[in-house]
């Protein structure tokens, strides 16, 4: 890492120009893709990234640039080119950094750097021993095991200096099922932002048993019919429809362009009444948690609606500067090869007050959706989809069959309106978010909600 | 880093052979908002992945600090590496072979800054001034990509290729009573001093004026066209049935295909990494091994499995030159490169006429949830817009579609001819299939 003498000798140049702030991020990571097949070690990819970035804003203006080389003879040609871009001046103030510490919230007890391959391995040979015991209809078994260990420090003109660690771990397992032609998968996978002290609390077995569990409901499953239904969408990863629906539209990064379906509506009611949710970076060792954002202000839980109300979005500095608004510490990025911007951390629907049974009762005909897959949304329409990875039908209030092949689909503006009843068995779910400053973990929940009318995409011809 | 020293160190470590792969990127961003430049990114990463086996056990390793000091740090964890696999796959470095290389034709003109700044002026402007309705113009940028790629390994190989590409994009919105559409579009520009702006313009605003006031569809069988740029996304999320990696390891529904008619006769697939009309070629895949155009549907016949050299070795094959790095970290696996579905002799009029009334689908949304690689089935968020005795009529929103995709490439009735090279290294023309179940009202 560069020492605080050339980040002020940097950050001082880069002030000699038009620029009002500059900002110089580095990091070094450490990544580990473990993958087995049926149990046996296939492929091991170890990668270390490292590099800076530096950035220059003027009004609303910004220039970016990233180098993997932090020599000396690499930085300084950026810095000029970079300087150039915003515009040139023969002085400028004498950056003076400070450097701030505080008290770690995310210790990691197990450094995946310090624990042997054929350890890790094991792990993944206990959830693919406890697949393929769980049912003689288990043909494969994928393993993956993912660790990764991130450093960054900030520095900007402001003097501040700041630095953070963030430690994450997840294991995926997909089990394949077959009974005669019939040959279908499922898929699990649990993380957090944790050491591997993580698979104490969480067991790959239970993580596999899972997995095997979807992949006989999907043998069973029949096609799922089509058309606009109640649907009751399950905790956990289904809070993906509000990190899609509603979370992307409430970045920072479509809202100060006024490309957002929630553009204008602070303290307006948005939502049905049952809604609270909130994006929370702050919880210890969770997969979307840091203790600073990438522009180095600590992290902070947002609360975004209340009863249905709309009370803040998430804003990284320059998107608020445009907003006339302060940032919310939601400026995040994959890595140094992208400029930050507002992106969410942890973030899920509040438990309400309906008893689980509750949310099945008087549907005539709908969709359980008891996990969700991925799914994707367009910010500036609001139109979202995403696919369901174990559904079942309701009829008369009751779960009858099993479907595969159903797809959600909606506006997030509508859907928000549509919940009418929460649950109160909110969990949390790991997942990785795409946006404009790249994939970073992120996790959605909720508690089971009911949604009275959503168009299911299904491949039955009913 | 000194490439050399770190293969002979290797080597002197146990490993039987050493590869040094080297991708130097380097980019220029601007973009444009409201009347004056939004951002400006540039960039240059060298990224290098190494590879080495021991007893034909693979180890993998990326790094970004380019110095020495680090060199028997990252062989010995090399070596930990490679002792620790237990799969019996065996792992190859290829040895180098000859190969004719083929330069590409492209002829790129880099613009000046100031030519740049005012051509995305310029679309702003146009775009703002096309209609009424349009009511917001984002995300307009240029962007550059210069790349060179090295490999050098302990067998004597030492390829290296270059590439250049510049691309324009624009991001826009129409509204009209209530209702708003999003549209974007990317091309390619060889020479921005012969951009056809206006072309560009009437092609993504023209089509977001028309998608305001869609519809959606009662549920229902339709016959369909998949519109060329909606054709490429679907074929793309499919192209890994092809795989000998996946074919071998039993997961593509392709596994036991081979010979075998897997698509109507109508339909010939080619993957040529050589393809000038692409956006970039290449001579050789990510591990040295030249590269070739292969047929790999003929008629609607699986005739090819793309390998690379784990997987030719695998299933008792040779590669086919198609061990591709998804980025410079990634580790080698099979991957299509300018992949395309031969064209046919109608153009996409011609097609609605043929179709009489049915559905044309331009867009397809959430590639990554709604696809079941295994068994084929897709159920995906998709646009378009109607077609009633043969011409276009009102636009349709909020509607999925869901198929077998196997099925469904069995069920062509009509291949276009409008294929068309984009940024992407996959290419089909416009397809007319009997028809599709399509979900909405």
């Amino acid at each position: 890492m560069l020492n605080q003498k050339e980040l002020e000798k940097y950050l001082s140049i880069c002030m000699r120009s038009e620029a009002d702030f500059a900002e110089i991020y580095e990091e070094t990571e450490s990544s580990e893709t473990i993958k087995t097949l049926n149990g046996k070690l296939e492929d091991v990819n170890h990668v270390l990234v490292q590099g800076i970035g530096v950035r220059l804003y003027k009004g609303f203006n910004s220039v970016y640039g990233y180098s993997n080389e932090t020599d000396e003879n690499a930085v300084l040609p950026l810095l000029a080119e970079l300087v150039d871009a915003i515009g040139k001046k023969e002085d400028g103030p004498e950056v003076a950094l400070q450097e701030v510490k505080y008290e770690n919230r995310h210790p990691v007890k197990i450094d995946f750097e310090k624990v042997s391959l054929e350890e890790k391995h094991g792990l993944l040979e206990r959830a693919t021993d406890a697949a393929f015991g769980e049912d003689p209809r288990i043909v494969k078994v994928q393993g993956t095991l993912l660790n990764v260990n991130q450093k960054v420090q900030i520095a900007n003109s402001n003097g501040r200096l700041i630095g953070d660690t963030r430690v994450r771990t997840r294991l995926m397992v997909d089990a394949y099922s077959q009974e005669g032609d019939n040959f279908q998968s499922g898929l699990n996978y649990n993380g957090a932002g944790m050491g591997l002290e993580f698979y104490e609390t969480v067991t790959p077995e239970e993580i596999a048993k899972e997995a095997v569990r979807v992949a006989l409901v999907n043998l069973q499953a029949r096609d799922c019919p089509s058309g606009k239904m109640p649907v009751v969408i399950d905790n956990a990863f289904g809070g993906v429809i509000f990190h899609e629906a509603c979370g992307h539209a409430l970045e920072a990064t479509s809202v100060s362009r006024n490309s957002s379906v929630f553009c204008g509506k602070l303290g307006q009611q948005i939502a049905s009444t049952c809604v609270s949710a909130v994006d929370d970076g702050t919880i210890p060792n969770a997969w979307g948690s840091q203790n600073i954002d990438d522009e180095g202000n600590f992290q902070k839980r947002r609360v975004l609606i209340e009863n249905g109300i709309l009370k803040s979005y998430m804003i990284d500095t320059l998107n608020g500067r445009r907003m006339g608004m302060e940032s919310t510490s939601s400026s995040r990025r994959e890595s140094y090869k992208f400029e930050p911007t507002s992106r969410m951390s942890n973030t899920f629907i509040l438990n309400g007050d309906a008893e689980f049974e509750e949310l099945f009762e008087g549907i005539e005909k709908g969709l359980y959706a008891k996990k969700m897959g991925g799914g994707s949304v367009n910010p500036q329409t609001g139109e979202f989809n995403f696919a369901v990875r174990e559904g079942y039908m309701i009829e008369n209030g009751k779960i009858t069959y099993p479907v595969r092949g159903a797809a959600l689909i909606g506006n997030g503006k509508d859907i928000l309106w549509n919940i009418d009843k929460v649950a109160k068995n909110l969990e949390r779910s790991q997942g990785m978010c795409g946006s404009l400053s790249g994939s970073i973990p992120a996790d959605v929940g909720q508690p089971a909600i009911r949604v009275t009318s959503i168009t299911v995409g299904g491949t039955a011809n009913e | 880093m000194n490439n050399q020293k770190w293969i002979d160190y290797a080597l002197t470590q146990g490993f039987e052979a050493f590869e040094i792969y080297q991708l130097l990127e380097q980019t220029k961003a601007v973009s444009w908002f409201e009347g004056q430049r939004d951002s400006f990114v540039t960039s240059r990463v060298l990224g290098t992945s190494l590879r080495g086996t021991v007893n034909g056990k693979l180890a993998n390793y990326s790094v970004e600090d380019p110095s020495d000091s680090n060199m028997e740090k990252v062989i010995a964890d090399m070596k930990a590496q490679a002792e620790a696999i237990t799969s019996d796959e065996e792992a190859i470095i290829r040895k180098p072979e000859d190969t004719d290389k083929v330069e590409s034709i492209k002829n790129w003109v880099k613009p000046s800054n100031d030519e740049i700044i005012k051509m995305l002026a310029l679309v702003e402007e146009k775009a703002k001034n096309y209609d009424p309705r349009i009511v917001q113009v984002a995300g307009i940028s240029w962007e550059e990509t210069k790349i060179k790629r090295v490999i050098v390994n302990s067998n004597g190989m030492n390829v290296e290729d270059e590439g250049y590409a510049q691309l324009i994009f624009a991001q826009i919105a129409a509204a009209e009573n209530g209702d708003v559409q999003a549209n974007y579009k990317v091309q390619i520009v060889e020479d921005l001093s012969k951009f056809d702006v206006d072309k560009y313009i009437d092609e993504l605003c023209g089509e977001t004026v028309k998608k305001l006031g869609a519809t959606s569809l009662k549920s229902g069988q339709y016959p369909v066209i998949m519109e060329k740029g909606a054709m490429t996304t679907l074929m793309a999320c499919f192209t890994g049935m092809f795989s000998g990696d996946l074919i071998s390891k039993g997961i593509s529904p392709l596994k036991e295909s081979f010979g075998k008619q897997i698509f109507s006769e109508k339909i010939t697939v080619i993957d040529d990494p050589r393809q000038q009309k692409a956006i970039s070629l290449a001579n050789y895949d990510d591990e040295g091994c030249p590269t070739k155009e292969k047929k790999v549907v003929d008629k609607g016949v699986f005739t090819t499995i793309l390998f690379d050299s784990k997987s030719a070795k695998k299933m008792g094959a040779e590669s086919t030159g198609n061990g591709f790095r998804a980025s410079y970290n990634s580790p080698v696996n099979v991957a299509p490169k300018n992949l395309y579905i031969v064209p046919g002799d109608k153009d996409l009029d011609a097609l609605c006429k043929d179709m009489g009334d049915g559905l044309v689908i331009t867009g397809l949304m959430g590639m990554h949830a709604g696809i079941d690689f295994v068994t084929s089935n897709f159920s995906l968020q998709c646009s378009g817009y109607w077609v009633k005795d043969g011409k276009r009529d009102h636009s349709v929103s909020l509607i999925t579609m869901a198929a077998n995709f196997l099925e469904f490439m069995k069920s062509v009735e009509e291949v276009g001819s409008d294929i068309e090279w984009s940024y992407e290294n996959i290419a089909c023309p416009s397809i007319r299939f009997t028809s599709c179940a399509i979900s909405g009202e």
